[in-house]
């Protein structure tokens, strides 16, 4: 990706998650941006850009929110690896397999974040969280991560968004 | 060996990387959230956050106020009602104050003093999945500093973490950094609540200790944070296990916490 989309990706990530993606909160669940962008980004670039791009955005989270410095940096990282693998190997960008697998790192993350809560904090009702948060997360992120995908896979988009050597490729 | 290195080179840098995320993490489970480039951060995030919200929250107004007038009038008798019942109430809450403060003179206790409040529009959510945040639109120049309690009617919200000219980030009494000085309405024991993303969990809870489902949790005024009686949280969940000395309940904020628009700020 061009290095000024990766700069405007990290001004504005916390603004669009917090507040532009506030309308489209269902009963207080809202789809997470961070990881569709991730994941996205693993699937048109690889494994150590994506990794790279998602400790990058993680770590803005991290400063952003009242998260530990490194908690979001570390999941989303590993979730780069992970789409990078993907994209390398498994999957393209069109195939609808992508709801399925973005909504399994969506709730990878949060059982992650769960599990280290549990275990440094302890008493985290896992079960309730499970059901009533992450799973239906999950699946927001898979549906809008997969239709970003659908927007961003058009040329011009792709033109304005990528490197000229990973275009090629 | 170094040749394989210098192949793997990409690899090493990543896993050293990430051992040094895993690094940073552990170290601030004991040592405390390091709050590096803080200010500047929400000071970027807090100014998009206004400009993206404006038009929702111009729309919203105009809505409001020119257009949606259908049920004004039936609102305003429903309004009517609801003020003479409050002024009831609240010359009979007047009547309970004084002679609070007289029994209070009589006994020697110290004076209550009234509190202030500002009141800020929540322009922004969650911004991250690993904790429980808001940003508001007052911050130092509205008299908002840290750790101020931030409260609605219905009771206690967090408080201020930081705060910056314009706008301050609001730590949610369900964050995982989250603790809260409680105690029980119904018979007075006492507890430390702490957040859990979505619920609160109540710790340090003798076994013994008396909990029930549906006890409402209110603030103890110990953490000299949150005035003493605010209505923090009900207890949904109690489970006592044989092999610790305490019992583990989980408790729902009396706040619907997803559904804020506006808070007050205690300033006072």
């Amino acid at each position: 990706m061009k290095t000024r989309t990766y700069l405007a990706i990290l001004l504005v990530i916390i603004p669009v998650q917090a507040s532009l993606f506030s309308p489209l909160s269902l009963a207080g669940i809202k789809p997470d941006l961070a990881i569709a962008l991730i994941y996205i980004i693993g699937l048109l670039t690889g494994p150590t850009e994506a990794c790279l791009a998602g400790m990058a955005v993680g770590l803005v989270q991290d400063i952003g929110s009242a998260s530990l410095l490194g908690m979001n940096a570390t999941t989303l990282g590993l979730a780069g690896v992970g789409a990078g693998y993907l994209g390398r190997r498994v999957l393209d960008i069109a195939s609808p397999m992508n709801v399925i697998f973005l909504a399994s790192f969506s709730l990878m993350q949060g059982l992650v974040i769960s599990l280290f809560l549990q275990t440094f904090y302890g008493a985290v009702p896992f079960f309730s969280l499970l059901i009533t948060r992450l799973v239906p997360e999950a699946v927001y992120t898979g549906l809008l991560g997969t239709f970003l995908l659908r927007f961003m896979n058009r040329r011009n988009v792709m033109s304005l968004l990528m490197r000229r050597s990973l275009l090629k490729e | 060996m170094p040749g394989f290195i210098v192949r793997h080179a990409k690899l090493f840098i990543l896993l050293a990387l990430f051992l040094v995320m895993f690094w940073l993490v552990t170290f601030q489970v004991k040592a405390g959230r390091l709050t590096f480039m803080e200010g500047p951060v929400l000071a970027i995030s807090g100014f998009f956050e206004r400009v993206f919200t404006a038009p929702f929250r111009f729309v919203g107004s105009a809505a409001n106020h020119y257009v949606f007038l259908v049920r004004t009038s039936r609102e305003n008798d429903r309004l009517k009602q609801e003020l003479d019942r409050l002024r009831l109430e609240n010359s009979i809450t007047n009547e309970l104050l004084i002679e609070n403060e007289r029994l209070r003179e009589v006994l020697g206790f110290a004076k209550l003093r009234p509190l202030s409040s500002v009141m800020a529009q929540v322009i922004a959510k969650d911004s991250s999945p690993s904790s429980r945040t808001m940003i508001v639109d007052h911050g130092t120049t509205h008299g908002i500093e840290k750790d101020m309690a931030v409260i609605t009617a219905a009771g206690v919200v967090g408080k201020v973490q930081t705060s910056l000219p314009g706008t301050a980030k609001v730590l949610l009494l369900t964050d995982p950094g989250s603790t809260l000085a409680v105690r029980v309405q119904r018979n007075r024991e006492e507890g430390l609540l702490e957040g859990k993303l979505d619920r609160c969990a109540l710790k340090y809870v003798s076994y013994y200790a008396d909990i029930q489902e549906g006890d409402l949790l209110v603030t103890s005024g110990l953490d000299g944070i949150y005035p003493k009686g605010l209505p923090v949280a009900t207890v949904v969940k109690v489970s006592k296990h044989e092999a610790t000395a305490f019992q583990t309940v989980i408790a729902k904020p009396a706040v619907g916490l997803s559904r804020l628009e506006e808070v007050l700020v205690l300033t006072k």
